[in-house]
């Protein structure tokens, strides 16, 4: 079993984020893994540990730092590790979708998984796309994949508490909402020898895409309204509450 | 006075017990020796012998349960004088002509004061032993007293379940019974001259048996007989502690109290490769391993365990007797197989592990030197290692330590933010050279509930002229609780990235508002080329105050206080007197909770614990606290101000939750000792006002 997982670097939110022009200021924000990419890492390694098999993961390495997520996927149990050297930390998904395509074609993978969104853009389609590009099936939103012979059965979720299972052919890729089980932890100490031992492949960017989007504004939510906190001890917060809901005739 | 047969007999029994008892003590020393190397020990004799002295006083047993030590005290002297008594014994059997009573008349030369006062002793003794073992045989099995028992939840070795130290217990209670009484009845069939005045009980005994030659035999018999078959039993029972326990002390941890043993031996072993931690009992340190031999069973750590208190799966006592069955089973027993088997399966549950706040007490309350505490993290570090599914909250805590250097998801450069909200600028101590580097830590940096108090320290560190500066974005956590949940590795990043701050910064002293920054940095930092000196700010504004700095204006006598010694400050560090000192300087009314200074209750949030996304149902180790405080206080407060006193920023949000769900708002207020330092000191406006309102 081959699987491809993409991953992504985003702008950290830890901190306030520095808006510079029309963009995040790059050069003063820290770079972090895609909260979801963690999840299909985790649904690789999985299935790897259910029926075998390989699990390479890559990414676009837009400022240089990607170095330190391809580590800890290794401390996940990931077995190869590759970047797209492409130091543009402003390449948008269409562009990071055809440069992973590209670099996945040869690989002869029997899956690709990309998390199903990433909370930059809250765009959703880089797996889409690399499916499109490779022309494979691809199933969004998964909540779980099994393995078994040439064909896999996934799991997604849906509102309401309705879930529903679905048969697919290998190779397919999957938008990966989140592993059945919560992504494992990787001790420093693993992430520190693989950061020590192992080799990350790198590979040049090669084609061209666009969203034929461009940013015009970015700016920090303007508040325009402010929840009222009744101040007062729990006897004067609960009298103001009733003459509230009273003078809204509520009660 | 033996026949020859009787001689011949004697000597094949002792040859045999004497072999039993060689196997049971060897079988016990290559177990011990197969755990993992240990920390270097300095000059063992030396320690061995004040160990003796303590054993020879009792004196750790007193840390707890005065009375029962007591009477242990009175077993133990009553079984010292028995050893000699039982030689003597020997001696009369094989010497003919040998003879103790009516102060050694038969033995020509005898030193007859001498002899008499032995007779007088071990006469006494026998009584006062036969005394001992009927209350703690009534203990255990009349008064059947809770704290030898066990929460249901907790993971316990089958034979222990099945009734295993009590059927121990009982042996060894009838022995001792059986064998005194056959001893003093020896002893007064010898009397045919009638009372000795020195064996009263003996002559008692004679006054209604008579003297007997046919008696002194048979009681002879029964009582070195026991000898021979107790002794051997010992080394295969709890009773091993006898011999095990005053080597346990002398041999107890000699670093600091805050200084964790390494993950991985430093001793190393050619061609052995050491995984950190321990999945197996052998994975432990041989000390480890003798804890379990030395442990006396008797559950004084269970009784101060916080965790246990909670009604969680732990008690540090069922780890170690679980420990020593274990051991049992594999090296007398036919289970040799079972030592393969995780600690995890065998001697302590996945959620008992991890529900030790790393408190100390149980260390601290331990009569014979042993570290449940030790194994605990030992067993969390290879759970890590392996892989292991962690709590949620813990995890989203480590992954934000190992990205932000916080464990609350904050950014680097937000670290400071406070600072900058002050009157006065902050010094950054890596730009300028500063005389005290204030580590600030997380919770009083980025917590919104602590960060006025931590205002109010800057501004009162600023008024009393200290010359301050803090690392700003270059500070990361200090690790301490990191690596008590077993995140080594993390651990060690977190040092390096501090000793690199240090490193560009300049400064005389570092003072830390948190105690658990304070105690790693003091303890263990030092192993990786950290040697600095490290204050609490409790003892650095105490000296601001006695140097006359700082003022006290107004006395707070409108406050009636407690103050909870934090573990990490007091057990750890022996921090008691600086708050205490600071509390008298301000005025207010002191009253002491019944557990203080090196008896503290935890508040239930060290060793990871405030990380844990499972909240555990029943009464909070904190919440038990209030109440504590609460009946402390009593009910004449007047109108004056209950308040908790705290000087840890965890505390400042652990009681305050404390005292909302236990219904207490009103009655008792939670403050970090800084607030009423400020209010007796008085502060400057503009921060006060923002500060204290906030
Ligand atoms: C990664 C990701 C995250 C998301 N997160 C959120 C979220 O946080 N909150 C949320 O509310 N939603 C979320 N969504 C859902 C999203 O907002 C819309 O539901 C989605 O765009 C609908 O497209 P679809 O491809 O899922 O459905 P489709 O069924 O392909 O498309 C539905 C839409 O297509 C059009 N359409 C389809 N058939 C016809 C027809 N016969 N005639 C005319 N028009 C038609 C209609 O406009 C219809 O609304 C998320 C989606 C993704 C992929
Ligand atoms: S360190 Fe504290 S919580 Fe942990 S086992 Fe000992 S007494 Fe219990
Ligand atoms: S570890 Fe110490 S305190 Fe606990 S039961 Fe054993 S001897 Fe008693």
């Amino acid at each position: 079993m081959n699987i491809v997982v993409a991953i992504k670097h985003i702008p950290s939110i830890a901190d306030d984020l520095p808006v510079k022009g029309n963009n995040v200021d790059f050069d003063s924000v820290d770079f972090v893994l895609n909260e979801w990419d963690e999840h299909s890492i985790e649904q690789a390694v999985l299935i790897k540990e259910a029926v075998g098999g390989t699990v390479t993961v890559i990414g676009v390495d837009l400022i240089g730092e990607l170095d330190n997520a391809l580590h800890l996927a290794l401390a996940k149990g990931a077995d190869k590790v590759a970047k797209i050297t492409a130091d543009d930390p402003a390449a948008d998904s269409h562009t990071q979708a055809k440069w992973l395509a590209e670099a996945v074609k040869g690989m002869g993978a029997d899956m690709v998984f990309a998390g199903v969104q990433a909370s930059n853009d809250i765009d959703g389609q880089i797996g889409a796309m690399i499916a499109a590009y490779l022309d494979m099936p691809y199933i969004g939103g998964t909540s779980a994949i099994e393995v078994s012979g040439s064909a896999a059965t996934v799991s997604k979720e849906f509102p309401g508490g309705v879930g529903m299972k679905y048969s697919i052919t290998l190779p397919f890729v999957a938008g990966v909402q989140s592993a059945p089980k919560p992504p494992r932890y990787a001790p420093v100490s693993k992430v520190r020898q693989m950061a020590q031992t192992a080799t990350v492949e790198k590979i040049a960017p090669t084609g061209e895409a666009s969203s034929g989007l461009a940013f015009k504004k970015m700016a920090p939510p303007v508040a325009t309204g402010h929840a009222e906190m009744i101040e007062g001890s729990s006897k004067e917060v609960a009298a103001k509450i009733v003459e509230l809901l009273k003078s809204k005739g509520l009660a | 006075m033996l026949t020859t047969i009787e001689k011949i007999i004697f000597i094949i029994l002792a040859l045999t017990s004497a072999g039993f008892t060689f196997h049971g003590f060897k079988v016990i020393i290559d177990s011990i020796r197969r755990g993992r190397p240990a920390p270097e020990l300095k000059n063992v004799p030396l320690s061995l012998v004040k160990a003796a002295i303590t054993v020879l006083f009792q004196r750790t047993i007193f840390k707890a349960r005065k009375g029962l030590s007591a009477i242990h005290m009175g077993l133990f002297f009553g079984l010292i004088t028995y050893a000699f008594v039982n030689l003597f014994d020997a001696l009369e059997g094989l010497v003919p002509g040998f003879d103790l009573i009516y102060g050694g008349k038969h033995i020509p030369n005898a030193p007859t004061g001498l002899v008499n006062a032995f007779n007088l002793i071990a006469d006494v003794m026998s009584i006062f032993l036969l005394i001992a073992i009927t209350v703690f045989f009534a203990r255990r099995f009349i008064a059947k007293d809770k704290a030898l028992n066990y929460r249901e939840n907790v993971l316990l070795n089958p034979k222990v379940k099945a009734g295993g130290q009590a059927r121990d217990s009982l042996i060894v209670d009838v022995f001792v019974v059986m064998h005194v009484i056959a001893h003093v009845l020896s002893q007064a069939y010898r009397l045919t001259d009638g009372a000795d005045p020195f064996m009263p009980f003996a002559s008692f005994l004679n006054s209604i048996f008579g003297a007997s030659q046919t008696g002194v035999h048979v009681a002879w018999w029964v009582s070195i007989g026991w000898v021979m078959f107790i002794i051997p039993y010992l080394s295969r029972s709890k009773h091993t502690h006898f011999f095990m326990s005053p080597i346990n002390l002398g041999l107890a941890k000699q670093n600091p109290r805050g200084q964790l043993d390494p993950a991985i031996p430093l001793t190393m072993i050619e061609g052995q490769k050491f995984d950190p931690g321990a999945k197996h009992i052998h994975d432990l340190s041989w000390k480890r391993v003798l804890d379990s031999y030395a442990c006396v069973q008797c559950n004084r750590c269970q009784d101060v365990c916080p965790a246990n208190f909670y009604g969680r799966p732990l008690s540090p006592s069922a780890l170690e007797v679980n420990k020593r069955y274990l051991l049992k089973d594999a090296t007398f027993g036919s289970h040799p197989d079972r030592l393969l088997l995780p600690l995890t399966e065998t001697v302590i549950s996945p959620e008992a592990v991890w529900s030790c706040t790393t408190c100390y007490a149980c260390v601290r309350v331990c009569p014979v030197g042993n570290e449940p505490m030790a194994d605990i993290v030992d067993i969390r570090r290879r759970m890590l290692i392996d892989g292991y599914e962690i709590d949620s909250g813990v995890q989203n805590a480590l992954q934000s330590l190992a990205t932000n250097g916080n464990w609350m998801s904050k950014g680097k450069r937000l670290r400071g933010r406070w600072a900058k909200e002050m009157q006065f600028p902050v010094k950054n101590a890596t730009e300028e050279p500063v005389e005290h580097l204030w580590f600030v830590g997380d919770t009083a940096s980025f917590d919104e509930r602590v960060i006025p108090n931590t205002k109010l320290v800057a501004q009162l560190f600023h008024q009393g002229g200290l010359d301050f500066g803090i690392l700003y974005q270059s500070e990361s956590n200090a690790g301490n609780d990191v690596r008590r949940v077993g995140e080594e590795g993390l651990f060690e990043q977190l040092v390096e990235q501090n000793m690199e701050a240090f490193g560009k910064a300049q400064f005389k002293q570092i003072v830390t508002t948190d105690p658990h920054s304070f105690n790693t940095l003091k303890n263990e930092y030092p192993q990786f080329g950290g040697t600095f000196e490290v204050k609490h700010y409790t003892v650095t504004l105490l000296k601001l105050i006695e140097e006359g700095k700082l003022t006290v204006k107004n006395k707070l006598a409108n406050y009636k206080v407690t103050f909870h010694d934090p573990c990490y400050l007091g057990r750890y560090n022996g921090g008691f007197t600086a708050p205490r000192k600071l509390l008298e300087l301000l005025g207010v009314e002191f009253v002491e909770m019944p557990r203080n200074c090196e008896n503290s209750f935890c508040c239930g949030a060290g060793g990871g614990q405030i990380w844990m996304g499972k909240v555990a149902p029943g009464e909070r180790p904190a919440e038990n606290r209030i109440k504590e405080a609460l009946s402390t206080f009593g009910e004449g407060a007047g109108d004056k101000t209950q308040l908790f006193i705290v000087t840890c920023p965890k505390d400042m949000i652990m009681y305050s939750d404390a005292v909302k769900t236990t219904g207490n708002e009103g009655r008792i207020e939670v403050r970090d000792i800084i607030q009423l330092v400020a209010e007796a000191v008085g502060v400057d406006e503009v921060v006060a006002a923002e500060s204290i309102s906030a």
